[in-house]
């Protein structure tokens, strides 16, 4: 009799624990009807909460090869030097030319050759609209060239100019506005 | 007589150069007391709404405008003390059961004590307050018979910026106090106008690679038209609607291009190898007016559709790097100094293409953004002066201008 009983309370969790599957889509549109209320969470593992038995663990919580891949693009793309320019110019100051150099190094390191390079063109605040805009094209244009002399395919660079839109640092200040007049790089997979 | 005859025609043909500042006129123009009746609002949201009446009346430069504030009955007998103005505008929000606003307006003619003009209009929410006090003010300049203000009813479309690399498209009235957003979501920047009745808009959404889209701001319909390399901005639009002035960059190389909307032929207009941008029509559309920084800094140069030559047409200056044109004329920004640390660093200025002479607009603070009315008879602006930010109407032919506090984000680029 107890043994039937706690057959049909297994049981019982069971059925439960497959109504209660569905319970998020009931209740998603429920949220939607009633925006104004906080959404209550949603219990997601009352079905498993009921099976009898240990719970193992599953070790690490490991990443797929291809997140694995994208920290280290980014971590490469972290690694490449911006390159500054001076107030409305485009041509490379000899200061910033041995970080060309080392950029040109990165990109044409085996980890890096088969990325595609993004360079991307900003300025400061003071221009104004187009010609902003086509200032940082050229910008991020002075280094696609540069780099393309020191090796790099020029089929691998794509350009694109973000004018003001893109600041790193928003304070009115003049060292802030150095640091925005800059080009950057994006590494694409 | 003959000497009358021609310091008459000197005063005339003077007067039709818009370059030419009026430094001293008699002012005769018919003085406007105002006259607050609203059922509506607290007091806050009452001076807000008399302040855009103020304005409006104060930028037709048609009116003497009183800047007192006053309340009053709607029916409530003139006050004597007003007799020594012309005319009284008073009005009246109020609002029905379904949150519709109206506006009440009458004109009393104060030498006769009569009403002239009374008219009511409505909106059907709040937020279009503006759009109902235009529609007043136009009417009442009409019925005086002064020169048309039509171009209060239009929009001006505009982009801001948010957080980086993101920027949305928004509609507002020409004051800037009604604004719908259109488009959101990414880089979205330079709206153009696609029509002069303003049912459309070209926009560059700024992704990996710009794109060109159209977008019909009543239908919602969206449309790719044309994607470059670099950059892509539409500049200007021919008065047909069917020719695009574009600045195109392939291989990152800043050009203008004629861009046909109807065969999708595009023609390269300029061949120079630094920055070439901002294109705009001049000369009954065979020429047009561009910034280019072909002498080594940003400067304003003018050239035939389809001729090599390229002229340059301001000579004042060191970094003219915006313009904006209207028949022969246009404006310009120009840096005044290359310390970008000091307060006044961008003015406006008016040069004609068929003359030498150069109006200053602005003398203070950094002015950036220019456009021309449709007539040619007023210039929007954005004045950043001492942190803070107004919109900027210059009524050219009265020499006057006027501010209107602006709050809100950073603008990208704007269009009237």
């Amino acid at each position: 009799m107890k043994k039937s009983l706690f057959i049909a309370a297994v049981a019982a969790a069971l059925l439960m624990s497959g109504c209660s599957q569905k319970k998020p889509e009931v209740d998603m549109t429920k949220q939607e009807t009633t925006e104004t209320t906080a959404p209550a969470a949603t219990e997601v593992d009352t079905g498993v909460n009921s099976v009898v038995g240990t719970e193992e663990s599953a070790g690490e919580i490991t990443t797929l090869p291809e997140d694995e891949r994208m920290a280290k693009i980014k971590e490469l793309e972290a690694s490449a030097k911006k390159i500054y320019f001076d107030f409305d110019k485009y041509n490379i100051r000899p200061d910033q030319e041995p970080r060309v150099d080392e950029d040109a190094q990165l990109f044409a390191s085996d980890a890096a050759k088969d990325l595609t390079i993004k360079i991307e063109g900003n300025c400061d605040e003071w221009g104004t609209d187009e010609y902003n805009y086509a200032l940082g094209l050229r910008r991020a244009k002075t280094v696609r060239d540069a780099l393309a002399i020191k090796g790099i395919e020029e089929s691998r660079m794509v350009m694109v100019s973000y004018g003001e839109s893109n600041p790193v640092c928003t304070e009115h200040t003049r060292e802030c506005w150095a640091k925005n007049r800059r080009v950057e790089f994006e590494l694409l997979p | 007589m003959r000497f009358f005859l021609i310091l008459f025609m000197g005063v005339a043909l003077f007067a039709s150069d818009a370059t030419l500042e009026i430094v001293k006129s008699t002012d005769n123009r018919p003085s406007v007391a105002i006259q607050d009746a609203s059922e509506f609002g607290n007091i806050r949201i009452r001076q807000k709404f008399f302040r855009l009446v103020m304005g409006d009346l104060k930028v037709t430069a048609h009116f003497k405008v009183d800047d007192r504030y006053r309340e009053s009955d709607y029916d409530a007998m003139i006050d004597p003390l007003l007799k020594d103005k012309d005319y009284l505008f008073r009005y009246r929000f109020r609002e029905d059961g379904e949150q519709r606003l109206y506006l009440d307006a009458k004109v009393l003619d104060l030498s006769s004590g009569s009403p002239v003009f009374e008219r009511s209009y409505r909106v059907a929410n709040r937020a279009r307050y503006p759009f109902l006090i235009h529609r007043a003010v136009i009417d009442f300049n009409d019925y005086l018979q002064m020169p048309s203000v039509e171009w209060m009813r239009r929009y001006v479309v505009f982009s801001q910026y948010g957080k980086p690399k993101s920027a949305d498209i928004i509609v507002a009235d020409y004051t800037l106090t009604y604004r719908k957003k259109i488009i959101s979501g990414g880089l979205n920047i330079f709206p153009k106008w696609a029509d002069k009745n303003q049912r459309g808009i070209y926009y560059t959404k700024l992704g990996n690679r710009p794109v060109l889209y159209y977008y019909n701001i009543y239908t919602g319909e969206e449309r790719r038209v044309i994607t470059s390399d670099g950059m892509l901005v539409c500049s200007d639009v021919s008065r047909d609607g069917k020719k695009l002035l574009l600045t195109m960059a392939p291989d990152g190389q800043p050009d203008i291009y004629r861009y046909d909307i109807e065969t999708g032929k595009r023609e390269r207009l300029t061949f120079y190898s630094g920055i070439d941008v901002s294109a705009q029509f001049t000369g009954s559309e065979r020429k047009i007016v561009f910034v280019s920084d072909r002498l080594g800094y940003p400067n304003i140069f003018v050239k035939r559709v389809g001729d090599r030559a390229v002229q340059q047409l301001v000579y004042h200056g060191k970094n003219n790097n915006a313009c904006s044109v209207h028949g022969k004329y246009v404006i310009y920004t120009s840096r005044e100094s290359d310390n970008a640390f000091s307060s006044n660093t961008f003015n406006l200025y008016l040069v004609s293409t068929e003359s030498d002479y150069i109006r200053r607009l602005t003398a203070s603070g950094i002015n950036q953004f220019p456009k021309f009315s449709p007539d040619g008879e007023s210039v929007i602006y954005i004045k950043h002066y001492a942190s803070q930010s107004a919109l900027g109407i210059i009524r050219l032919n009265y020499n006057e201008g006027f501010l209107f506090p602006l709050k809100g984000h950073k603008i990208q680029s704007i269009d009237w």
